[in-house]
């Protein structure tokens, strides 16, 4: 605890005085060191209440504020009818938003896993049955129910996104149900399928970096 | 070097040694463009002050243009404006960077090519040694030079927090001036940077980003719109902005105004930081972003179908932000493809049409 917090009781923090986002990370830090206990804070300014809720909300807590003299007590405890049990309707606005991989409950998604595909065959082997099995591939996944949050195509890989590949129908179904399906710019231009492939879903290897880095999970068949 | 310096709190005149050093974001209440006085207060302001009529200046304060345009001849205007603010980020150079890469943007929104600039300076030599304005300067420097621009002068004093940013000179064909009021029925919107600056300059300040958020975010804040303008202008933009302390809404809500049409932005297609979801849900929200949704939350259609970061986000005050596009659909294809061609972030966000004038509909 720095010296510009003052902690008034056990479970009470002065954070009058400090500027964003300080309020917020203390809170949290108190907040993760006692989940079990309410947690009393006052604050300045009404950003810092409206802050502080989304704080709470995201973390599946109650908060309430009462205006004072010289600014506002916040109080954040457990959700009383979620009990120690954190209810999935305590966090449904604020939470479906959050990236996976950035959430400390374990909801079944996989919203933050990437498909990494550079070349157009599953494995090596006969080059025509091996075609077909990252057909089968993909379609498991998309029967399956995983949608992932992106597909990238890159090297050979692209040509699956070629009008008249056999793979190319399962590719769009994943578009469709809200995944990123992706080519690498530079591979569409080199294996010449510029014209047959939508602008938006042409990329760079930046942008095929940052999904790559940012993956909670790694697919690469 | 030995500077008289006057202590806040005390009577005494002391002596600094330029010595010592604080973080420089480290008494900034508002960070970049998250420091601006709200719209609302601005139109209150500047209703009762009187204009002078002048048939040469040909943008109108009423549509809250990115610069101010004066036309010389037939073929030849000159486009000014003027930016500054308090440091978004520790390291001097990158400040002053960032800073010059915004203010030369507001040049760019208007279609128009920066020639000279002027540094606005204001910095308290007592607190930091002034190998800090060097840095400060010398990272304008970068970004003017980048640009091809001539840093020409400027003007600096003393202020209890630093300040820094530019008065830009730019030129521009009187007829091909890109403003907020051009966009036409039926275009659509593209935007050319990551939306969430003043979200994720919250998260750097407490230190909660990874090594390729911090990258990502200093790459787009340090990033010229200069590329983004020069492709852009081969397809015929009929309104251009850039997004920045008004953030997405205002400035969407500023061109549909100006225009005579109502927007709409598809939800789903906007480019966000990494990680600025994230932040904005667990409270990582800046000042300005609630003054913004004060000011334009009742131009907004169907606000509380989306969810709250994303409504944070959508409202939050950029920093040096990406150009902001209305064209027409087919165009914008072609244009969103060579962009994203040649390395830029870009996304089709929405359009205009028939409707009550700045109004926006946001849409799943």
């Amino acid at each position: 605890m720095s010296s510009d917090t003052k902690q008034i009781g056990p479970n009470t923090l002065d954070l009058r005085g400090l500027m964003c986002p300080e309020p917020v990370l203390k809170t949290k830090k108190m907040l993760d060191q006692n989940p079990q206990e309410p947690l009393e804070v006052l604050v300045d300014s009404q950003v810092n209440v409206m802050n502080l809720t989304r704080l709470a909300n995201s973390l599946g807590l109650q908060l309430q504020s009462e205006e004072e003299q010289d600014g506002y007590k916040v109080t954040i405890k457990k959700n009383e009818e979620a009990g120690s049990q954190i209810s999935p309707h305590t966090h449904d606005s604020s939470r479906k938003v959050v990236p996976e991989s950035r959430q400390s409950n374990s909801e079944k998604s996989s919203s933050s896993s990437v498909v990494f595909i550079a070349k157009d065959t599953f494995g090596e082997g006969d080059r025509d049955f091996s075609v077909n099995l990252l057909n089968v591939f993909l379609q498991t996944i998309m029967q399956a129910g995983h949608r992932p949050q992106a597909i990238l195509l890159a090297n050979s890989g692209v040509r699956l996104m070629d009008p008249d590949s056999s793979v190319r129908k399962v590719l769009d179904e994943f578009h469709d149900s809200g995944s990123q399906v992706l080519a690498c710019g530079l591979c569409v231009e080199y294996y010449g399928l510029k014209e047959k492939i939508k602008p938006e879903q042409i990329t760079n290897m930046y942008a095929i970096c940052e999904y790559l880095f940012s993956a909670d999970k790694l697919i690469t068949p | 070097m030995r500077v008289l310096c006057y202590n806040h709190g005390s009577d005494k005149m002391t002596t600094s040694n330029n010595e010592t050093s604080k973080k420089l974001t480290a008494n900034v209440k508002a960070a970049g463009c998250a420091a601006k006085i709200s719209s609302l207060q601005l139109k209150q302001v500047l209703s009762s002050i009187p204009r002078t009529h002048c048939p040469e200046l040909l943008t109108s304060l009423e549509n809250f243009e990115d610069a101010a345009v004066y036309k010389i001849t037939e073929d030849i205007a000159i486009i000014e404006t003027v930016d500054f603010f308090p440091p978004v980020v520790d390291d001097p150079f990158l400040f002053g960077r960032i800073a010059a890469v915004n203010a030369l943007s507001d040049v760019y929104a208007m279609g128009g090519k920066p020639v000279i600039a002027l540094n606005v300076l204001c910095f308290p030599t007592c607190d930091y040694p002034l190998s800090v304005v060097e840095e400060i300067l010398r990272g304008g420097q970068s970004a003017c030079a980048e640009a091809g621009v001539a840093v020409a002068g400027g003007h600096s004093i003393q202020g209890p927090e630093p300040v820094f940013g530019l008065s830009v000179t730019g030129v521009i064909d009187p007829r091909s001036i890109l403003t907020n009021g051009g966009a036409k029925n039926g275009d659509v919107l593209l935007l050319t940077k990551p939306l969430g600056t003043g979200v994720m300059l919250l998260g750097l300040k407490g230190g909660t980003l990874s090594e390729l958020e911090t990258k990502q975010l200093l790459d787009s804040l340090t990033l010229l719109n200069k590329s983004a303008l020069e492709i852009a202008k081969k397809y015929k933009p009929s309104a251009a902005t850039d997004i920045t302390g008004f953030g997405l809404i205002g400035h969407t809500a500023e061109m549909a105004a100006a225009s005579g049409l109502s927007a709409y932005l598809y939800i789903d297609e906007l480019p966000f930081f990494t990680g600025a979801l994230s932040l904005a849900s667990q409270g990582f929200v800046p000042a300005g972003a609630y003054g913004n949704r004060n000011t334009f939350e009742s131009s907004v259609i169907n606000l509380d179908h989306i969810d709250v970061a994303i409504q944070d986000l959508i409202f939050d005050p950029q920093t040096s932000g990406g150009l902001m596009f209305a064209l027409q659909e087919e165009q914008a294809m072609r244009l969103l493809a060579e962009l994203i061609e040649a390395g830029l972030t870009a996304s089709i966000i929405g359009g205009f049409v028939e409707g009550k004038p700045g109004q926006i509909e946001v849409k799943k």
